[in-house]
């Protein structure tokens, strides 16, 4: 169990160095967020709602794309490069090739929504005050669930035709809930709402976190083996 | 040039042939239901005619669910056994259960504009209906770009039991947002106590249904099977 | 009198019948190809 994990932190940060010797990609889905952060500023009625209101949908539909894009580049780098299939050979358990991929991947999504929430707050003008801890717990919640999920899509993307779209085809589906009940959290964080009334949504994100999570780690072998 | 003769490929022919005499009788059940919904039960009062898709709306769900559930099942067998026949079952299922999918987005909005005087809200039976169609598309999707039979039913499998899995948290999620934001329930379309007439035209017309299920899965899976037989005949 | 909704009735059996119909037709006409 602890050879496990300590192989999985290994891959990832094997992972993680190459990403930060390129730095390409952590750069491009900082970009790209920021630019839908642009877009949903200029497409919207100031005079109809205000920033605030928004923030919540913004937010985690920005969240949403930016995890997409970054985790459609975790397995393309690989790929090129035919890394996996050293790794394949290698008497590695598949939990743990997962959990390597997995942790990677969480902490790409996690760099990159460090870097949107701040943009958001500067764009937007919004005051998040003493939400942010909840904000950004939340933010973590609901990406160790959907992480997981998109890292097992984007393994089995990666050796299909049109890779670039058939991740989100074969994610959002499984993407919309937690984002759906982060907004709900979200929401109700900025309104300063007790706990109580965010209660049924953080156990419903407790609940796919644990689900997903074990259901990942079961069935990645047979993504990755012949 | 002949073709020799293959046993299995008999077989699958038999078999696709089967299912579609058991569809050709679903249809005239389908037909049979249809008649007794539109003519022999009585008209619902506050819905009007419009309340007659019910009959059909119900049990296309029924079998959307049930073909959905039944994808989910034989992938995680398929990755348990191994046989190739559970993955090309799963094939037919999604197939036909996206059929009756469609059936369900169109009659839902077809019924609810009546009803509720829009054509989409986000109640537990659509939005599950929807994410079900979007499930089924990707799972077919999928299926269509992985040229190598076992990758494909490796991939598929692991996508059909992620989306069984994934059910029971729309279902979670609807009834948490129900509860905490009422619905009005001033025409709610299925009513929890129906009278005998329309239960009964409600069962007839979900055997009807049922049976074309089965009718049409079998069909496509001998259709499958065929193909099967017809790759590893010319490899051969 | 309950509202006159029976032109949604129609549609909605018709639509059905349609969808039902053109999808057995193209598994009969994949089963007489194989």
């Amino acid at each position: 169990m602890a050879e496990a994990l300590r192989l999985a932190l290994v891959i990832a940060a094997k992972d993680l160095r190459a990403e930060l010797r390129s730095r390409t990609a952590l750069v491009s889905a900082t970009v790209f967020a920021a630019l839908v952060l642009v877009i949903f500023y200029f497409s919207r009625d100031p005079t109809a709602v205000s920033a605030i209101v928004l923030a919540p949908s913004v937010l985690w539909v920005t969240f949403a794309f930016a995890a997409i894009v970054a985790l459609n580049r975790a397995f393309t780098v690989e790929r090129e490069h035919g890394a996996i299939d050293g790794l394949l050979l290698a008497p590695v358990p598949r939990g743990a090739l997962f959990l390597g991929k997995y942790l990677a991947n969480l902490a790409f999504v996690g760099a990159v929504q460090a870097v949107t929430l701040p943009l958001f707050v500067i764009f937007f003008n919004v005051d998040l005050g003493p939400a942010l801890p909840g904000i950004v717990g939340t933010a973590a919640l609901a990406s160790v669930g959907f992480v997981a999920v998109g890292t097992v899509f984007s393994a089995m993307a990666v050796r299909t035709r049109f890779a670039e779209l058939m991740l989100p085809v074969l994610l959002l589906p499984f993407m919309v809930w937690p984002v759906r009940w982060a907004v709900e959290i979200t929401a109700r964080l900025l309104d300063g709402r007790p706990l109580s009334e965010m209660l049924g949504w953080l156990r419903l994100l407790a609940l796919y976190d644990v689900v997903f999570l074990t259901l990942c780690i079961m069935v990645f072998g047979a993504v990755v083996d012949e | 040039m002949t073709e020799p003769l293959d046993p299995a490929l008999g077989r699958a022919r038999a078999l696709t042939r089967r299912g579609l005499g058991i569809s050709a009788v679903a249809l005239l059940a389908f037909a049979a239901a249809c008649g007794l919904a539109l003519g022999f039960t009585p008209v619902e009062a506050r819905q009007g005619l419009a309340q007659k898709i019910f009959y059909l709306h119900v049990p296309a769900a029924w079998c959307a669910l049930l073909a959905f559930s039944l994808v989910g099942i034989a992938s995680a067998l398929y990755l348990w056994l191994h046989d190739r026949r559970l993955d090309l079952f799963a094939e037919a299922s999604a197939e036909v259960g996206v059929m009756f999918s469609v059936v369900m987005l169109t009659t839902g909005p077809i019924w609810a504009k009546p009803i509720w005087g829009t054509w989409w809200t986000w109640d537990a039976r659509l939005t599950l209906t929807l994410f079900l169609f979007f499930l089924f598309v990707g799972y077919l999707a999928l299926r269509a770009a992985v040229h190598d039979p076992d990758e494909r039913a490796r991939f598929s499998a692991v996508l059909g039991i992620m989306g069984l899995v994934l059910v029971p948290f729309i279902h979670l999620s609807v009834y948490l947002f129900r509860t905490l934001h009422p619905q009005p329930v001033v025409l709610k379309p299925s009513a929890p106590s129906l009278p005998w007439e329309m239960l009964r035209t409600l069962l007839v017309s979900v055997a009807a249904f049922t049976l074309l299920y089965v009718g049409l899965v079998t069909a496509r899976y001998g259709l499958a099977l065929a193909q099967r037989a017809r790759e590893s005949g010319d490899a051969a | 009198m309950p509202p006159d909704t029976g032109g949604y009735m129609v549609a909605g059996y018709v639509v059905t019948t349609v969808i039902l119909l053109v999808y057995v037709g193209s598994l009969w006409r994949r089963a007489r190809r194989v």
